[in-house]
């Protein structure tokens, strides 16, 4: 890809001050987000994608910090923006869905009123042309009778309705880029389809690009063009889709691909990730993986392995690339053998 | 949401009768001699010897309760709510002149007390745990713990023995026979609508001296309890998935805090808000007699020292009317600000 990146994070370190400790939830990630596609990004639950979106719009609580690293969006340096002329980018420029479209929207505000305000906020129109608009939108997402829905409250919606209309909002200004994070875990297996589908077709219609937060890899598969995939805080691969499902080089990835049941798998999952996540106050030292790695040796437990590039556009933090690739050899021919 | 206040107001006679039917009960557990105690005006009317047998049967107190006690209602019905020994006149009578003092002083406390203690709550959740959130935190827990009479002499002592500034009273003396003149018309019982209504800056601005310490003592107290509440809510609030939400779509930080933080966070306030009107409305009997005012609290207090049992059964009417429109006006209040709550 030889187009210039909307968004560029380099090597970006987000630390909280917690009363336990130094969290170090983000240490050392870097990806870009090019104009009009979908990235990725996937890991277990407490490695850091909230916080590295959150990062990147600048809306962590006071006890979180940026502690280094760089965020390139459009050209400017998000980190170095004034505040007030960072408000004018949120909602604007850069959106966010949640994953929780119940508490994500304000209980005593109606929906039309929230969408509205967005518009007010970034937009020369009357606030009858909002209210024109909260509803043209609305009826974009697929909620049915918009005139009537733009005047209820979000108790009074359906789960996926609610999320529909958290749509709405985050793209009634038609922002560049759009953070979804897990926009459909909290929703119903048919209803996670239809929205997964919404957001596509508006992709298409307004162009915008997405960082698709998940740590679902079926999400994953049907709409990011390239995956980042983090464990703890930090990157370990990162390549397009296809050849992240099709050549995993990280024991991590290779782990989260095996952990899906496939249908016509009849035998057992070969390959479990054992143990659980480090906690975040205090990561072993060298490859945060080694805990649960089944190669790890020597410089894993001292040296933190560079993302490096594996492939063209495929990039890789492991030191044990090679022994992965006899593994899965070695296992494939047990499991020719035992045919 | 009228149709609801409507049925709730019909309610209401069927609730009194059950108020008035326990106090009523345990005044005619007292017996007719007691009772009778409270028709004689003199020691005269006893001095035939079967005159208390007479009297007992001529006012109908060894009648069965039920008839006593819907004799009784009718009266009330009437604006007959017997004689007062406390207010030496009829019981509806010196409530009605007393209460209005009270409503005022209410009236004037609520004001400062809802505001200031909503803007220090908000300040403190905001400022969470910086300087401002401490010293707050401690204004109110001085508050929280000093007794309302300790800290009303202390501002007596202060502002009126050392410094003049603020008397203890309703209104100053040559106003108070301004008062009584015939010209003046009395229209609310409230001294400062009163003042207003006559034209009367001076007299207005004197009753406001007059109570500024009063105010400060009751609002002290209630600040206390609604800025912890208020702060708490806020802290809560602010933690919530939808303010997010609301800074991630740009919304300048002021209007994240006056708007989309406040609203939600206002609905426990609404409680201790309205049981502060209930609680300032029953006046208070340390206020009333450290600043030497005329109000229910003093009238009822009297009226217990001196078994005055019309009187208590009047205030118990009265008040329960009072509790059962206010926590109307609370559950109104709430549907108002919180869309969840339909009221039916
Ligand atoms: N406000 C905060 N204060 C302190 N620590 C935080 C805060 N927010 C996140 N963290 C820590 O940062 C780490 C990463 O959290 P994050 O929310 O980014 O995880 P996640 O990958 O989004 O997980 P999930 O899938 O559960 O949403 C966690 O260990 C968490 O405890
Ligand atoms: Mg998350």
């Amino acid at each position: 890809m030889d187009k210039k990146p909307l968004l560029k994070v380099q090597d970006l370190k987000t630390y909280f001050h917690t009363d336990d400790g130094l969290v170090k939830a983000v240490d050392g990630v870097s990806f870009e987000v090019y104009p009009g596609e979908t990235l990725g990004i996937v890991g277990e639950s407490g490695c850091g994608k909230s916080v590295t979106s959150l990062s990147v719009m600048r809306l962590l609580d006071e006890k979180g910090e940026i502690a280094g690293g760089s965020i390139t969006f459009n050209g400017e340096d998000v980190l170095a923006i004034p505040e007030e002329k960072m408000m004018k980018i949120r909602g604007n420029d850069m959106a966010m869905i949640f994953q929780e479209p119940m508490t994500a929207l304000n209980p005593v505000f109606t929906i039309g009123y929230q969408i509205i305000e967005a518009i007010l906020l970034h937009q020369k129109v009357s606030s009858e042309e909002a209210r024109a608009m909260a509803i043209d939108m609305l009826r974009k997402v697929g909620i049915p009778e918009p005139e009537k829905r733009v005047d209820e409250y979000p108790h009074e919606l359906s789960g996926g309705m609610r999320q529909r209309a958290m749509i709405a909002m985050s793209l009634s200004c038609n922002p560049k880029i759009l953070f979804a994070d897990e926009p459909t875990t909290a929703l119903d297996v048919t209803i996670q389809a239809q929205i997964l589908e919404l957001m596509l077709s508006l992709q298409k219609e307004y162009g915008m690009s997405i960082v698709m937060i998940t740590h679902d890899l079926g999400v994953i598969a049907e709409l990011a063009e390239r995956v980042a995939v983090m464990y703890a805080g930090r990157i370990v691969e990162y390549a397009d889709v296809v050849t992240l499902f099709k050549k995993p080089k990280h024991p991590y990835t290779w782990g989260l691909m095996n952990a899906i049941p496939k249908i016509d798998d009849e035998k057992e999952i070969l390959y479990n990730i054992k143990g659980v996540v480090p906690d975040p106050l205090s990561f072993p030292e060298g490859c945060r993986f080694n805990t649960r790695c089944p190669l790890a040796k020597d410089k894993c437990f001292t040296d933190v392995p560079p993302l490096e590039e594996f492939e063209k556009d495929h990039f890789v933090a492991c030191f044990r690339i090679n022994e992965l690739e006899e593994m899965i050899k070695s296992e494939r021919e047990g499991e020719l053998s035992a045919k | 949401m009228t149709a609801y206040i409507i049925r709730r107001l019909l309610l209401l006679p069927i609730i009194i009768i059950g108020v008035t039917l326990i106090i009523f009960s345990m005044v005619w557990s007292l017996g007719p001699d007691r009772l009778l105690a409270s028709y004689i005006k003199s020691p005269e009317a006893l001095k035939t010897p079967d005159a208390e047998e007479r009297l007992i049967r001529k006012y109908g107190l060894d009648d069965p309760m039920p008839v006593q006690y819907f004799k009784w209602l009718g009266n009330v019905v009437k604006g007959d709510w017997g004689y007062s020994m406390v207010g030496k006149d009829g019981v509806l009578q010196s409530i009605l002149q007393r209460f209005p003092y009270t409503l005022e002083l209410a009236i004037y406390a609520f004001i400062p007390i809802i505001i200031v203690a909503i803007w220090l709550g908000v300040i403190s959740a905001v400022k969470h745990n910086q300087f401002a959130d401490q010293f707050i935190r401690v204004f109110a827990l001085i508050g929280w713990s000093l007794p309302d009479f300790v800290f009303g002499l202390l501002l007596l002592w202060i502002f009126y023995s050392k410094l003049g500034w603020f008397p203890p009273g309703m209104v100053s003396t040559q106003f108070d026979l301004a008062m009584r003149e015939s010209s003046w018309h009395t229209v609310t019982h409230m001294i400062t609508f009163d003042a207003l209504i006559n034209g009367r800056l001076d007299i207005f601005v004197d009753a406001l001296r007059h109570m500024a310490l009063p105010i400060l003592t009751l609002a002290y107290l209630w600040w206390a309890y609604l800025l912890r509440i208020t702060r708490s809510s806020m802290l809560e609030v602010l933690r919530k998935d939808y303010i997010r939400t609301a800074r991630a779509k740009g919304v300048p930080e002021r209007i994240v805090i006056k708007k989309h933080a406040k609203k939600n966070a206002m609905i426990p306030v609404l409680t201790v808000a309205g049981a502060s009107v209930i609680g300032l409305l029953g006046g208070t009997v340390f206020v009333e007699t450290i600043f030497s005012r005329t109000g229910m609290g003093r009238f009822l207090a009297d009226a217990a020292s001196l078994l005055d049992y019309w009187s208590i059964i009047g205030g118990a009417l009265f008040y329960s009317f009072i509790l059962i429109i206010g926590n109307l006006i609370i559950d109104v209040s709430y549907a108002l600000v919180d869309p969840r709550i339909r009221l039916n």
